[in-house]
C-alpha cells in the first residue's frame, strides 16, 4: 500500500436538526484514506456510513451539517466549505460518486450519452465533437456494446446492470481522484453484481482511482477491499486491512457482524443474529455504543467511551477488551473458526 | 405516430357526431318559439304551420338531422333566424372567431409566461416568502368563484389604469383586462402544479447524481428538473384550454367583446337554435382538438411514452 494520504478526516461530527431535536449522526470519526487504495466502510443500515461519505462532497441533506472536525483534501479543509461555489471545485472534479439505485439515478428525459457528456464538458475542458467522442470512449470502457448507437438512447431502454454501468461511466467521465461507491450493487441482480465490481476494479486500475465502498454486504467487501472500516452508531469501531478484520477481528460488534454471515452458519442450527436495536442517536451515547447489545460487555463499556487500541500498525479497534487490564473474553465460536482459517490462509 | 393521429382524429369525428346529434335533438324538444322570431304570439296557426314547413321543421326528426349533417359536410352551418335573420352563420362567425381566438391565445400565453415561472420560483424558495405569497394567491383564487375576480378586475382595473371598461376593437388597451381575466384561473393552476412537480423532481435520485457530478443547483433546475416537471404539466394544457373557453363565455359578455363566447350566451337567451348548434359544434371541436394536442405534446416531450400500444409503453 502506498502511504500518500489523499483524504484525511479528523474528529468529524455530523449532526442533523430534526424538528428542534439534534441527531448526532457521526460522532467524532477519524480516518485516513490513502492514494490508490480501496477502502470499504461496512455497517448496518442507519449506522451513518452514507452520511459520512456524503459529508466529503457537501451532499448532506439540508438539515444536516458538519458540527466540528476537519476533512483535509489537497490542503483544503472541506469541513469549512460553505458555498456551492466551493463545493463545485470538489464535486465530480475531485471526488465522484456512484449511487445505489441505477433505476432512478439517471435523468429519464436525457439520452444517456448527453448525461455523460455533461460531466465531460464540466470537468475535462473539451468541447463539441471531442467531448462527444470522449463520451463514446467511456461508454465502451464500461462495457456497453455499440456505444455510438447507445449514446442516443434513453435510460428506460437499458437494463438495471447497464444503467449502473452508465452511472459509473458518468462518475469516471468526471476524471475524479476519489470514487465513492455507495452500495453500488445492492439494487442489482446477484449475477450482475460481480460484473459491476469487476468493472469498478478495472477502472480503478486504469484511471488510478482511490475507491471508497459503502456496503453492508461483507461478500462485496471480501471481493474488493484492501482495508475495512467497521461503522456502528456513527463511529468507526474497528479499522484494519481486509485480512485483519476478517480473520482477526477484535471488536465485539465486528464479531457479531461476521457471525451473522449466513455462510458461517452451521446446518441445523438457527442463524446468528444481533439482538436489540442500535442506540438512539438523538441522545448522547455513553460508553461503548454497542455495549447494550453485547452479552459479554464489561462494566466499563457502559461508562467510558473506549479509545482506539492499536493491534498492529494497520489495525486498530475501539474496545476496552484490548486494554491490558481487561479480563480475557473469548470471541464467539464462529470467529474462532475464522481465525483458524486465517492461520491457514497466512501459512499458504 | 401518424397512424395514431389518424385514429384519434377518427374518434374525434365520432365524438363530434354524437355531441351535435345530442344538441340537435335537445333543441328540437324546446318550445318552437325559437324558430318563429319576434311577434310569434300574433301569428295565426296557418302562418305558424307555413313558417315551420318552410324551415323543414315538419319533416320527421331523422330527416332534419340528416339534412343538418349534409349541410355541415358542405361547410354550411345554416342561417340564423333571430340573431341576424337570414344571414348565413358562417358569415356571422367569420368576423367573431378571430377575436376570440386571439384573445384566448393571448390569455393562454400569459398564463404560461406568468404561471410557470411563478411555480418555479416558489419551488426554488420552498417554505420562504415567495412560496408563501404564491400559495396564498393560489388558495385565494381557488377558494373564491373566479367570477368575483372578473368583476373586481373590471371595476378596479379600469379605474386604476384608466382603461375603458368595455372592449373596443381598435383600442389595444381594452384587450388587457379581459385577457388578464381569462388567464388568472390558469395562472393559479399552472403555478400550483408546477411548484408541486418541481419539488417532487428536486427530491429525485437523478438530481442527487447531477449534484455529485458537479452540476450547479441553478443548472440542475433548468437543464434537468424543469423538463421533467414540465411533462406532467402538459396534461394541464387541454384543461386550461377548456377553462379559457368557458371563461370566455362569461368574460366576453362582461366586457362586451364581440367574440364567440359572449355570442353563445346571447343566442341561447334569444333561442336562436341554429346558432346554438353551430357554436356548440365549434366549442366541442376545440375541446377535443385540445385534448389530442395535449397527448401528442406529451409523447413528444417524454421518450418513455408510446402512444401506440407497445410492450414497453407506459
Amino acid at each position: 500500500m502506498e502511504n500518500n494520504m489523499i483524504l484525511s478526516v479528523h474528529n468529524l461530527d455530523v449532526k442533523f436538526s430534526l424538528r428542534g431535536r439534534t441527531l448526532h449522526a457521526i460522532r467524532g470519526v477519524s480516518l485516513d484514506i490513502y492514494q490508490g487504495e480501496s477502502l470499504a466502510i461496512v455497517g448496518e443500515s442507519g449506522s451513518g456510513k452514507s452520511v459520512f461519505v456524503k459529508s466529503f462532497m457537501g451532499l448532506l441533506d439540508q438539515n444536516g451539517y458538519i458540527d466540528s472536525g476537519s476533512i483535509l483534501y489537497n490542503n483544503k479543509n472541506l469541513a469549512k466549505f460553505k458555498t456551492e461555489r466551493e463545493w463545485l471545485t470538489i464535486r465530480g472534479r475531485e471526488i465522484a460518486m456512484v449511487m445505489q439505485d441505477p433505476m432512478t439515478s439517471l435523468n429519464p428525459l436525457k439520452p444517456i450519452g448527453k448525461q455523460i457528456e455533461e460531466a465531460i464538458l464540466l470537468h475535462q475542458g473539451i468541447k463539441g465533437a471531442a467531448a462527444h467522442a470522449a463520451a463514446i470512449d467511456i461508454l465502451a470502457d464500461v462495457g456497453i456494446d455499440n456505444p455510438e448507437h447507445r449514446f442516443k438512447q434513453y435510460p428506460h431502454e437499458f437494463s438495471g446492470g447497464m444503467r449502473q454501468r452508465v452511472v459509473i461511466a458518468i462518475a469516471v467521465a468526471c476524471k475524479p481522484k476519489v470514487l465513492i461507491c455507495d452500495e453500488p450493487t445492492t439494487a442489482l441482480d446477484v449475477t450482475i453484481q460481480a460484473q459491476i465490481l469487476d468493472l469498478i476494479k478495472k477502472l480503478q486500475k486504469k484511471y488510478n482511482l482511490t475507491t471508497i465502498y459503502i456496503t453492508h454486504d461483507l461478500g462485496v467487501v471480501a471481493n474488493v477491499a484492501d482495508r475495512i472500516a467497521v461503522m456502528y452508531a456513527g463511529d468507526l469501531v474497528e479499522v484494519g486491512s481486509c485480512e485483519e478484520v476478517f480473520y482477526d477481528p477484535r471488536h465485539p460488534y465486528t464479531w457479531a457482524l461476521l457471525s451473522s454471515l449466513p455462510q458461517l452458519g452451521v446446518k441445523g442450527e438457527p442463524l446468528y443474529s444481533i439482538h436489540g436495536t442500535p442506540p438512539n442517536l438523538f441522545h448522547e451515547v455513553k460508553g461503548d455504543a454497542f455495549a447494550a447489545r453485547n452479552p459479554q460487555a464489561l462494566k466499563i463499556d457502559f461508562e467510558i467511551r473506549p479509545p482506539y487500541f492499536q493491534v498492529s500498525p494497520t489495525h486498530k479497534a475501539r474496545t476496552w477488551l484490548l486494554d491490558p487490564r481487561a479480563p480475557k473474553v473469548e470471541p464467539p465460536e464462529h470467529i474462532r473458526v475464522l481465525r483458524e482459517q486465517g492461520g491457514k490462509y497466512r501459512a499458504q | 405516430m401518424a397512424k395514431y393521429i389518424i385514429k384519434r382524429l377518427g374518434s374525434a369525428v365520432i365524438s363530434l357526431f354524437i355531441i351535435t346529434a345530442c344538441i340537435f335533438l335537445l333543441l328540437r324538444l324546446m318550445p318552437i318559439e325559437g324558430y318563429l322570431g319576434a311577434g310569434y304570439e300574433k301569428m295565426s296557426p296557418e302562418v305558424v304551420q307555413n313558417q315551420l314547413r318552410s324551415l323543414g321543421l315538419l319533416d320527421p326528426v331523422w330527416v332534419q338531422l340528416k339534412n343538418f349533417y349534409v349541410n355541415l359536410f358542405h361547410g354550411n352551418l345554416g342561417i340564423s333566424w333571430i340573431y341576424r335573420p337570414n344571414v348565413p352563420i358562417t358569415d356571422i362567425l367569420a368576423a367573431k372567431i378571430p377575436i376570440s381566438i386571439s384573445m384566448g391565445a393571448a390569455a393562454m400565453a400569459l398564463a404560461l409566461v406568468v404561471g410557470l415561472p411563478l411555480g418555479v420560483v416558489m419551488s426554488r424558495f420552498k417554505g420562504g416568502l415567495p412560496d408563501k405569497l404564491g400559495t396564498s394567491f393560489i388558495v385565494l383564487l381557488n377558494a373564491v368563484p373566479v367570477v368575483v375576480f372578473y368583476l373586481i378586475i373590471q371595476l378596479y382595473g379600469s379605474k386604476i389604469f384608466g382603461v375603458p371598461m368595455l372592449f373596443s376593437k381598435t383600442d389595444w388597451r381594452t384587450w388587457i383586462l379581459p385577457t388578464v381575466c381569462l388567464s388568472i384561473g390558469s395562472i393559479a393552476n399552472y403555478a400550483m402544479w408546477m411548484r408541486r412537480y418541481m419539488v417532487d423532481e428536486l427530491n429525485s435520485d437523478y438530481v442527487r447524481l447531477a449534484m455529485a457530478k458537479g452540476v450547479s443547483r441553478r443548472n440542475i433546475m433548468y437543464h434537468h428538473v424543469f423538463r421533467n416537471a414540465f411533462v406532467p404539466m402538459i396534461q394541464l394544457l387541454p384543461a386550461s384550454l377548456l377553462m379559457t373557453i368557458m371563461g370566455s363565455i362569461y368574460v366576453e359578455s362582461l366586457f362586451s367583446v364581440p367574440g364567440m363566447g359572449g355570442l353563445l350566451v346571447d343566442v341561447i337567451k334569444r333561442q336562436d337554435n341554429t346558432m346554438v348548434q353551430a357554436l356548440v359544434l365549434i366549442f366541442a371541436t376545440m375541446g377535443i382538438l385540445g385534448l389530442l394536442l395535449g397527448d401528442l405534446l406529451m409523447a413528444l416531450a417524454d421518450p418513455r411514452i408510446k402512444l401506440t400500444r407497445g410492450e414497453d409503453g407506459r
